[in-house]
């Protein structure tokens, strides 16, 4: 039992890194990025791609997956999410292109890895880092489970700094992406923005770095399927409070391995589902929520 | 008040010591008005007196914390916002509210839509809901609010008077008992201005009831019959526009010293 | 012609079923409901009729009928559930309804079939099946654009607070454009497994969200028409691209990110812009006044500024 535990605390882990950056846009920018999912993957992809020609270790395949999830999410937010808001009439509109080309733009890495891959998985393999496993008073560890609860930890409380801080700074945050008021807004405003994007992109690539060790492999699809948990922590904890991801991340996680372990593993997808659906059906705003939930 | 006040039965709005409060802040605190058919009512106020949400809570779209609203002697305030077209109540709002991708006609039609004149139900419910005809009411506001010419133009092409004006037609094409205009001519020029003024008055003399939010102190005294003066949610002094603008707590609250009056 | 028929009538199947399935998304849309259910209504339309047909050999128009019925009732249901959520988690909601649909599907034990679905599903329908219903959704939806009905969904769409002003019952339309959307969808699903003898949960995953979302964010949101545009273009389009492999996706990509950025309206909506900007230039009535873009902000935007104070 406290195996499964540990497992499930690793599970969460995983999504809560790859919750946070989600969680870090949705939170202060009004960006619900639905390429995350895409960008995580690719991350990995490209640090997969690399590993034959370049010696790289632990640090080496992260800082990889890290500066590209940095970078494909700066360019997302620049050449997508800054054009589309610069161009809606209003905040509605705009957040549903931000969903709509978000989703597009999620296909094109998706493709290119299914392409290569064939949708095979791929790891990685020959990187200079072992998986070493250990036990300790019963419990089966790895060195990765370890290095994973540690970052997820050290990054919630970094990230909830940062929230803190930058709430100050965004105190106009919630006019919103009216197109009117964030072109008077000015540099300022679009500087930050760029930077939790970059933030929130660098986070999934981490995230992306540690799931790829912990299962071994990874499929190009993977991404999408984290992009839908990572919706259900962040609703479940409340959208702008990264103490909600983190509750919402261990509840998804805790839940799920307990399906597992009870049922069939084909209702542990409906676990995800189900959450955010109950949730937005009772309480929308989450347990710990700070936004309203505008209706239109 | 004169003598035709004191004979005029049911008033066609009455407000019984309304209280709209958002969190701590009171917008509207225990006030009370009674709107008597055929006249022109005014509401003058500085910004945060609660003008706009004591029109919101007349039309249902803000909800009342206490309080009683009657139109023609019915407590009407547990009606839904969607019912009060069907009383024939109709508004136009602070900010112009048209449909951006749709012909100022449209725009219009809409408030026609909402309307169970005579002419719209001789015909079927298919011809009523599908038909692409235009009301007789729809030419009719186009005529009196000076809109000839504009109907195929759509709202972003107009100016913001102009766009006014088609709120007001909107509302007209509703055929009200009563009409809540909230700050009607505010971007207007002095010409059109004096053009709602007679146009409201004229209204007046066929028997709609209206009240006016406003802003303008000058186009206050040429167009209401009656004046409520607010301040911080409540009525400071009510009664013939001269007399209201001479009041020393409203000069106090909303005039300063800026207004000299003839 | 007979030849292309023959040659193409899988493709012409699908343009069919991928009207109504594009129809089912863009009829919310259109009303302001940012709903995705029309893919879970597929979902259970392409089931029910199996089902019906496979279990008990109901005649195909009766079985779709009935999963109509179902997928309407079910509609309703969750229009009511989720009415007081707006904008992006209304959407997820109805993700989330679509994906549990597919998780039903799998979960189904031997009435649905499980993993691997249902087959052998022998049906009577024939193309003129597939035209006509496609041709009455098309023909009901285009009436919901037209006169009363037609201004007052744009007005819910545009400013639900004017909406109720002007009498309009928003709460009405939006649940009616769930049942409608439940309707279009279910009747698209059912054609499909009917025509293809076969369903099986990978047909009704989130793949069909992103297919129907591209259909109208090209085609364009706005009409019918639109919805028509998009599902032509991208039932014929990945035939064409398919040397490409994989890579094909990277085309849809690219065209869903640019119109999501550049041409929101799609490309009916560019037809209809290009259209009322000829209209206006020919209009001989001079202004009378400075046009609004002249002066300071004329426009309101609605959801900033309801519920001002005075």
């Amino acid at each position: 039992m406290l195996q499964d535990l540990l497992g499930a605390l690793g599970l969460a882990s995983i999504y809560l890194l790859f919750a946070l950056g989600m969680s870090l846009t949705w939170g202060t920018i009004d960006i619900l990025n639905f390429s995350h999912g895409s960008i995580f993957m690719f991350s990995a992809f490209t640090a997969h791609l690399l590993i034959p020609y370049v010696p790289m270790g632990f640090v080496g395949v992260a800082l990889v997956c890290i500066v590209v999830g940095a970078l494909m999410s700066l360019l997302v937010q620049v050449v997508a999410f800054e054009q589309i808001i610069k161009r809606a009439r209003n905040r509605n509109t705009a957040e549903r292109q931000i969903l709509i080309g978000g989703i597009g733009v999620a296909i094109i890495p998706l493709a290119i890895a299914q392409e290569v891959t064939k949708s095979n998985p791929f790891g990685f393999i020959d990187s200079g880092f072992e998986v070493t496993t250990w036990t300790f008073m019963g419990l089966r560890g790895t060195n990765i489970l370890l290095i994973t609860l540690t970052a997820a930890a050290a990054l919630a409380v970094g990230t909830a700094m940062w929230l803190r801080r930058s709430r100050h700074g965004l105190a106009l945050r919630s006019i919103g992406v009216d197109s009117e008021v964030s072109a008077m807004m000015g540099v300022d405003r679009r500087r930050l923005a760029i930077v939790t994007m970059a933030v929130s992109g660098g986070l999934a690539g981490l995230a992306a770095c540690l799931f790829t060790y912990t299962l071994g492999a990874i499929t190009p699809e993977s991404g999408d399927t984290l992009l839908i948990k990572a919706f259900a922590c962040i609703i479940l904890g409340g959208v702008g409070s990264t103490g909600g991801v983190v509750l919402g991340s261990v509840l998804l996680a805790v839940t799920e391995t307990v399906v597992l372990t009870r049922t069939s593993g084909l209702w542990v997808e409906a676990v995800a589902f189900g959450l955010i659906f109950l949730v937005l059906l009772v309480k929308p705003s989450g347990l710990f929520g700070r936004k309203e939930v505008r209706r239109t | 008040m004169s003598a035709a006040d004191a004979t005029a039965t049911r008033p066609v709005l009455e407000i019984r010591d309304l209280a709209v409060h958002f969190g701590g802040v009171k917008a509207v605190d225990r006030l009370s008005m009674r709107l008597d058919e055929g006249r022109i009512y005014g509401i003058i106020g500085p910004n945060g007196s609660g003008k706009s949400t004591l029109l919101g809570a007349v039309t249902r779209l803000t909800p009342l914390t206490s309080g009683e609203i009657l139109f023609d002697g019915e407590p009407f305030h547990t009606v839904h916002a969607s019912q009060i077209a069907a009383k024939r109540i109709a508004r136009t709002f602070q900010t112009v509210r048209l449909l951006p991708d749709v012909s100022v006609r449209d725009n219009i039609q809409l408030g026609a839509d909402a309307a169970r004149g005579d002419v719209d139900e001789r015909r079927g419910w298919w011809a009523r809901n599908f038909g692409t005809h235009t009301s007789p009411a729809v030419a009719s506001a186009i005529a009196r609010t000076r809109l000839g010419g504009f109907e195929d133009y759509r709202p972003a092409e107009m100016s913001y008077g102009t766009q006014r004006r088609v709120e007001i037609a909107r509302a007209l094409a509703l055929d009200p008992r009563l009409l809540l205009l909230d700050e009607p001519t505010a971007g207007m020029n002095q010409r059109e201005r004096g053009e709602i003024s007679t146009l409201l008055k004229e209204l007046r003399d066929e028997g709609l009831t209206q009240l006016l939010v406003e802003h303008d102190v000058q186009m206050m005294v040429d167009t209401c019959d009656y004046v409520f003066a607010m301040n911080l949610g409540t009525v400071i002094a009510q009664g013939r526009p001269e007399d209201v603008v001479r009041d020393p707590q409203v000069q106090e609250a909303y005039l300063g010293k800026k207004f000299r009056h003839a | 012609m007979s030849d292309f028929y023959a040659a193409n009538l899988v493709l012409i199947q699908s343009t069919f079923i991928g009207i109504l399935l594009a129809v089912s998304v863009q009829v919310p849309m259109r009303a302001g409901v940012f709903s995705f259910a029309g893919a879970g209504s597929y979902g259970i339309g392409a089931y029910v009729s199996a089902i019906l047909v496979l279990k008990t050999g109901m005649p195909s128009l009766l079985a779709i009928l009935m999963s109509g019925i179902v997928a309407m009732v079910v509609g309703l249901l969750l229009g009511l559930l989720v009415a007081h959520l707006g904008g992006l988690y209304l959407a997820m909601a109805t993700v989330s309804f679509d994906l549990i649909v597919s998780v039903l599907a799998i979960n189904g034990g031997d009435l649905t079939g499980g993993v691997t679905g249902l087959f052998g599903v022998l049906s009577d329908v024939t193309i003129f099946h597939l035209i006509g219903l496609a041709l009455l959704g098309i023909v009901g939806v285009a009436l919901t654009e037209r006169g009363r009905v037609g201004r007052r969904v744009d007005a819910v769409r545009d400013d639900p607070e004017l909406a109720q002003s002007v009498g309009i019952s928003v709460r009405r339309y939006r649940l009616a454009a769930f049942v409608v959307s439940g309707l279009l969808g279910s009747v698209a699903g059912s054609l499909n497994s009917l025509v293809r003898s076969t369903i099986s949960p990978s047909d009704i995953g989130f793949s069909l969200i992103v297919l129907a979302l591209t259909m109208i964010i090209v085609g364009g949101a706005q009409s019918w028409k639109g919805a028509v545009l998009g599902a032509v273009i991208f039932t014929w389009l990945p035939p064409l691209l398919a040397g490409f492999g994989q890579l094909q996706h990277v085309v849809y990509g690219v065209i869903v990110a640019t119109a999501a950025i550049f041409v929101p309206g799609g490309l009916y909506g560019i037809y209809s812009e290009a259209r009322y900007r000829r209209t206006r230039a020919k209009r001989k009535t001079p202004q009378r006044e400075a046009p609004a873009h002249e002066q300071a902000l004329a426009i309101s935007v609605p959801n900033g500024d309801a519920g001002r104070s005075a």
